[in-house]
């Protein structure tokens, strides 16, 4: 699968917040590459740092030790303008409160990081953002203004304009978390779709169990430390630093690996996080009631 | 960008309109004070000009200095030709002559030292004068031997119109000479102590006495006062060698420049409070629209557009505020200050006059134009610290505030 260079390189990444007297470390020490045109999730309980991660990625907050490549520019000591330019380029944000411009168009919400782009020519943006409006299903509301568009709509809107500047990265935030189950579905098919057809690299947050299913590779983060690494082998996640965990298609077939595996189901009993990763609550209450809360 | 700047500005409409008619109402205010103070100059010169002093005098050089304590060193013995040279100019009005003594005047009982001025009645009439008549009236060229006086003269020697005096003095030669004069009016003037002393009687009359042909000051009045300086300049360079000297109405009044000076500073003050009053007044509304898309200018810059992009689009936004509230703070300046001209002001009498006068709200190009620079400084003054602010900001703090 990587073929190319990685896309990004993370090397002994930490982050610290100051809150008053208090440090808090957000990141401690991690590493790993983001491969050209994989579909990776970032997971983690809530508080993890799986947003500071994405961050330092996106060249939008910078570490305090380590190194981040992107695109094979170090980032670190760049100037503002210099990352902005990079961002401009190279990198995409889709996020979770889908920030459209609210007085912008669908089609000019589109428009708008071309703009600034001189390599762009103007029949050439007008055409791109016909094509992802296209592509995102919305090439009837291209008139309509954000608060005319349904929260699904506007997250649509959102991804054709991070695909339109044609990003190496596309970096989405918990992007269906303000969604209903229906929509996210919907919108995370489109993403993998696009991963797939354009071959544009997708890195998630979330704590959603379905992003999680369609990723390829997988980064676990617990308490700003990086636990996991799995990458997607047929319906494995071969884990490089944890036992491997069979990846469920849906809450029956978890259900019956849970039965048949013993080891796995003590391991889920045993670390709530997980058990949040793979299963909604319920299931594993029915599945393993007396041990549970 | 000016695009998406006046569609942030039209978003928030009814913020947006209490900005701007924050902005406007302090142009207005900038406009009629202005105005006003533009009309109390103008009618201030006016005024100065047309009670005694003309647009410029003419005299014997070295009068200005030293000649009030002795006029009848500085006498223009001749001023037929200096005269005739003045008229020639078509920006000149008239001419007059004024000649100066002192002596004594006697009502047959008492005497008492005066002050007099020799004067043209009829010219002196159509330039206007400072003097007002209490009882009687002025002079006319057809008093041979009128006089009019002070308030206090006549107090002093309880005389009234129609009563006969007599004044006394010395003459070039040193001889005495006296003449008759009969009493007209009686004037009041802005000083009691001027009034307690002063009188005036014609010309002719005047040269009589003092056995000279010859005249103090010749005042001259312009067509126009625009016109002062470059009659000034010209006629100095006539004059010139000649034993002249020539002050305008500007050097002759120190009243009329220390009010300018002082209404000039005041303004100025005026001026900066009420830029002060709409920045404060603005800045709470332009911070608040600010601080509520911290998040949005957070997104602006997540998605690579530079720090002074965001700046400049505040900055733009803020502007198109500025720009519209100050040119509708100058229309309604304009048109409620045609409104209140219509009325007019009135006002109590000036220093130096007793009557009363109508104020107007004078409106001039120039202090629309400051005006309305102000009413723009004033919203990005306020825009430009909370921008700075944002465009500096941490591109993930400001994204977290996108909830
Ligand atoms: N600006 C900040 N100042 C101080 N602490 C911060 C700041 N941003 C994040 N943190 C802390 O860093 C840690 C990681 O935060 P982060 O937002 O990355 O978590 P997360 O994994 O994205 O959580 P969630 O799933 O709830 O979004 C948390 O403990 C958080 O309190
Ligand atoms: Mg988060």
């Amino acid at each position: 699968m990587a073929t190319r260079a990685p896309v990004v390189q993370v090397e002994h990444i930490c982050k610290d917040y100051k809150l008053g007297e208090e440090t808090v470390h957000a990141l401690k020490d991690i590493s790993f590459n983001i491969d050209d045109g994989v579909f990776l999730a970032i997971a983690g309980p809530s508080g993890s740092g799986k947003s500071t991660m994405l961050n330092m990625i996106g060249c939008i907050d910078t570490p305090t030790s380590g190194k981040i490549v992107v695109d094979g520019t170090d980032v670190s000591g760049k100037t503002p303008d210099e990352l902005a330019d990079l961002r401009s380029r190279t990198i995409s944000f889709v996020f979770q409160t889908f920030n459209l411009f609210p007085v912008l168009s669908a089609e000019e919400n589109v428009e708008y990081p071309m703009l600034r782009r001189t390599d762009i020519s103007k029949s050439e943006r007008k055409e791109r953002v016909s094509f992802f409006l296209n592509t995102v299903g919305l090439a009837k509301y291209a008139g309509h203004r954000p608060n005319q568009l349904s929260g699904g709509q506007r997250q649509r809107v959102a991804i054709a304009r991070a695909l339109a500047t044609r990003p190496r990265i596309v970096l989405a935030d918990e992007p269906t978390a303000n969604l209903d189950y229906k929509t996210g579905e919907s919108i995370l098919s489109m993403m993998k779709a696009i991963n797939r057809a354009f071959e544009t690299t997708f890195v998630f947050s979330t704590h959603d169990q379905r992003v999680m299913g369609m990723a390829d590779r997988l980064v676990r983060i617990e308490d700003g430390e990086l636990t996991t690494l799995g990458v997607r082998a047929g319906n494995v996640w071969k884990y490089v630093k944890e036992k491997d965990v069979p990846i469920p298609t849906s809450d029956a077939e978890m259900q019956q690996l849970l039965k048949e595996d013993p080891e796995l189901r003590r391991m889920i009993m045993e670390d709530p996080e997980l058990r949040r990763a793979l299963l909604d609550d319920q299931s594993v209450a029915g599945v393993a009631g007396k041990g549970g809360r | 960008m000016w695009k998406l700047a006046l569609r942030n500005v039209s978003r928030q409409k009814l913020r947006t309109a209490m900005t701007v008619g924050a902005i406007a109402a302090g142009v207005v205010s900038l406009v009629l004070a202005g105005g006003f103070v533009a009309d109390i100059f103008v009618q201030l010169r006016e005024f100065t000009i047309h009670s005694q002093l003309g647009h410029m005098q003419v005299y014997k050089e070295g009068y200005y200095q030293y000649g009030t304590q002795a006029p009848a060193k500085y006498v223009i013995d001749d001023p037929e030709p200096v005269k005739a040279a003045l008229l020639k100019n078509p920006q000149v009005n008239d001419v007059m002559a004024r000649l100066n003594f002192s002596g004594l005047m006697s009502n047959g009982r008492s005497d008492l030292a005066i002050i007099g001025e020799g004067v043209e009645p009829n010219k002196e009439q159509k330039l206007g004068t400072y003097l007002s008549i209490i009882a009687g009236r002025h002079l006319t060229d057809d008093d041979q031997f009128g006089i009019v006086l002070g308030e206090g003269v006549a107090q002093s020697q309880k005389l009234s119109p129609g009563e006969r005096v007599t004044l006394l003095m010395n003459n070039k030669d040193g001889s005495l000479n006296s003449l008759d004069f009969e009493v007209v009016g009686v004037f009041r003037s802005f000083s009691k102590e001027f009034d307690s002393r002063a009188v005036r009687i014609p010309l002719a009359a005047a040269q009589e006495l003092l056995t000279s042909p010859g005249v103090n000051s010749l005042v001259v009045s312009l067509q126009r006062t625009a016109d002062t300086e470059a009659v000034a300049a010209a006629t100095r360079l006539q004059l010139s060698g000649k034993g002249y000297e020539l002050k305008t109405w500007e050097e002759l009044s120190d009243f009329y420049r220390s009010t300018v000076e002082l209404y000039d500073v005041q303004f100025g003050v005026l001026r900066l409070i009420i830029l002060g009053m709409v920045v404060l007044g603005v800045a709470n509304s332009v911070n608040m629209s600010i601080f509520e898309r911290y998040g949005e200018f957070g997104t602006m810059r997540a998605l690579g557009d530079r720090n002074r992009t965001v700046f400049g689009l505040i900055l733009a936004e803020n502007v198109i505020v500025g720009s519209t509230g100050a040119a509708i703070g100058i229309v309604l300046g304009i048109l409620l200050a045609v409104a209140i001209s219509a009325v007019g002001i009135p006002m109590p009498p000036p220093p130096n006059s007793n009557t009363p006068y109508v104020a107007y709200i004078r409106l001039v190009p120039l202090d629309l134009l400051g005006a309305f620079v102000i009413g723009l400084m004033a919203a990005v003054t306020a825009a430009s610290m909370p921008s700075w602010r944002v465009s500096r900001s941490h591109v993930a703090d400001a994204l977290r505030r996108n909830i």
